[in-house]
């Protein structure tokens, strides 16, 4: 017979209910039995009795159950009000603000030490401060003293010096002299000392209608971002390394773009027509190992173009965004190599 | 009646089985527990025991004595919840 639905027929539902109240009649007397053997054990043991005592404490220790008491019959704030006399200071101080008093008077605990601890060191700077002052009539207008000024600005300096931001904004700025793409890397490896006194005419013109030129501030070098005449993606790899002349000869690869920048206009297009003639050879690893110098005197020495020479060396100043990429011959560059060392 | 014999045999059994009558023996003692009813009982197996004398009373006179008052102290809502609890148990697992 199925009992999930409860309403059920009369006899059956009886015999269930009777049931159910069996089954709970059984637990129940299972816990009474259980209390019967626990206390049992207890009296047999001794211990059931043991809350128990004379009738005298035990009226003594009554709970006691009325208002404005505590169970044990104390009053609540009874010692509030109350003054204690400090044994250190003699005075008279409230119940509840003596431990703190105590501390501060008898200088232990955390606050007073480092309140102490804070007082020395004013102290020692006011001393301190008023000392320098005295010599430095400048230092007067400071509001804070001399000496924390002076570790504050010494800390300031030597936290700067090695940051990576200082080399790297050195960085950007180099590269955006060099070009306004500003998207490849361009490594100035070469010597330090380039300088446009040194090359001839035409060395420089070749030089600078193949490269950007820009001497950085800061680091003294040339940039060497080719030019870009024929389009070519200026992505190439740009990476000028300067070990060795008779290396370099055998690695020299520029390419000849089309984008020629304003500035550039005149020198370019003469050198454009030596650069076309050399086919440029692309995604080579080490395409342009030259110092800026070199480079520019293998393109003067092939293509002799005297033109270029002013107005690259306008295009130092000006930043041209795209230049031509001439070939370099071997021989050029080697000379070139040599001005510089 | 054997056949209604034989439908309590196989509910206890069950009620056994699944572990379903310790959990509501637990249930009963700690609710009885936490309403007082063990203290009262305790009391008044003080008041017994003093009446028999302490060296002389056994579980049995114990037993007698409590058990009928247990029953009636139990307090109405831990009733009704075990019965609820049991009428639940049958109705899902009995058959």
């Amino acid at each position: 017979m199925k009992m999930e639905d409860m309403p059920l027929s009369g006899p059956d539902n009886t015999r269930l209910e009777a049931l159910v109240h069996d089954i709970y009649s059984e637990l129940v007397e299972d816990a009474c039995l259980g209390l019967c053997f626990e206390v049992h054990r207890a009296v047999k043991q001794g211990c059931f009795f043991l809350d128990e005592t004379d009738q005298e404490s035990m009226k003594e220790f009554e709970i006691v159950d009325q208002p404005g008491v505590d169970i044990f019959g104390q009053v609540y704030n009874q010692w509030k009000n109350k003054e204690c006399e400090c044994p250190n200071c003699k005075r008279l101080i409230a119940a509840s603000r003596f431990a703190p008093h105590l501390e501060k008077c008898l200088g232990m605990g955390r606050n007073s030490s480092r309140i102490a601890n804070r007082r020395l060191a004013s102290n020692n700077n006011m001393s301190k401060s008023e000392s320098d002052q005295e010599d430095n009539d400048d230092l007067n207008d400071n509001d804070w003293s001399y000496g924390a000024e002076k570790k504050a600005k010494k800390r300031k300096s030597d936290k700067n010096q090695n940051s990576p931001r200082r080399s790297k904004s050195l960085k950007h700025k180099n590269g955006e002299l060099g070009s306004s793409v500003g998207s490849e890397p361009y490594k100035y490896n070469y010597n330090p000392g380039i300088s446009y006194e040194t090359l001839g005419p035409d060395e420089v013109r070749s030089l600078l209608t193949t490269q950007c030129g820009v001497i950085s501030e800061h680091t003294k070098k040339m940039c060497t971002r080719p030019s870009l005449p024929d389009g070519d993606p200026v992505g190439e790899s740009n990476i000028f390394d300067i070990p060795d002349g008779q290396t370099l000869m055998g690695r020299l690869q520029w390419e000849d773009s089309p984008d020629i920048s304003p500035t550039d206009s005149a020198s370019s297009k003469a050198s454009t027509n030596h650069s076309d003639s050399r086919r440029p050879k692309k995604k080579k690893t080490p395409s342009l190992g030259l110092n800026s110098g070199g480079g520019g005197g293998g393109g003067g020495g092939g293509g002799g173009s005297l033109s270029g020479g002013s107005s690259s060396s306008q295009s130092n100043i000006s930043l041209p965004t795209k230049k031509k990429r001439p070939k370099l011959s071997a021989p050029s560059i080697t000379s070139i190599y040599d001005d510089l060392n | 009646m054997s056949k209604e014999s034989r439908m309590r045999a196989t509910v206890n059994q069950k009620l056994t089985e699944m572990g379903e009558r310790e959990r509501l023996k637990e249930l009963l003692r700690a609710k009885l527990t936490e309403c007082g009813w063990k203290d009262q009982m305790k009391a008044h197996c003080k008041e017994v025991i003093k009446d028999k004398g302490l060296e002389h009373v056994t579980v049995e006179d114990l037993l007698v004595e409590i058990t009928p008052k247990g029953r009636a102290l139990v307090p109405d809502s831990v009733k009704k919840e075990l019965l609820h609890r049991i009428r639940a148990f049958l109705a899902q697992h009995a058959t």
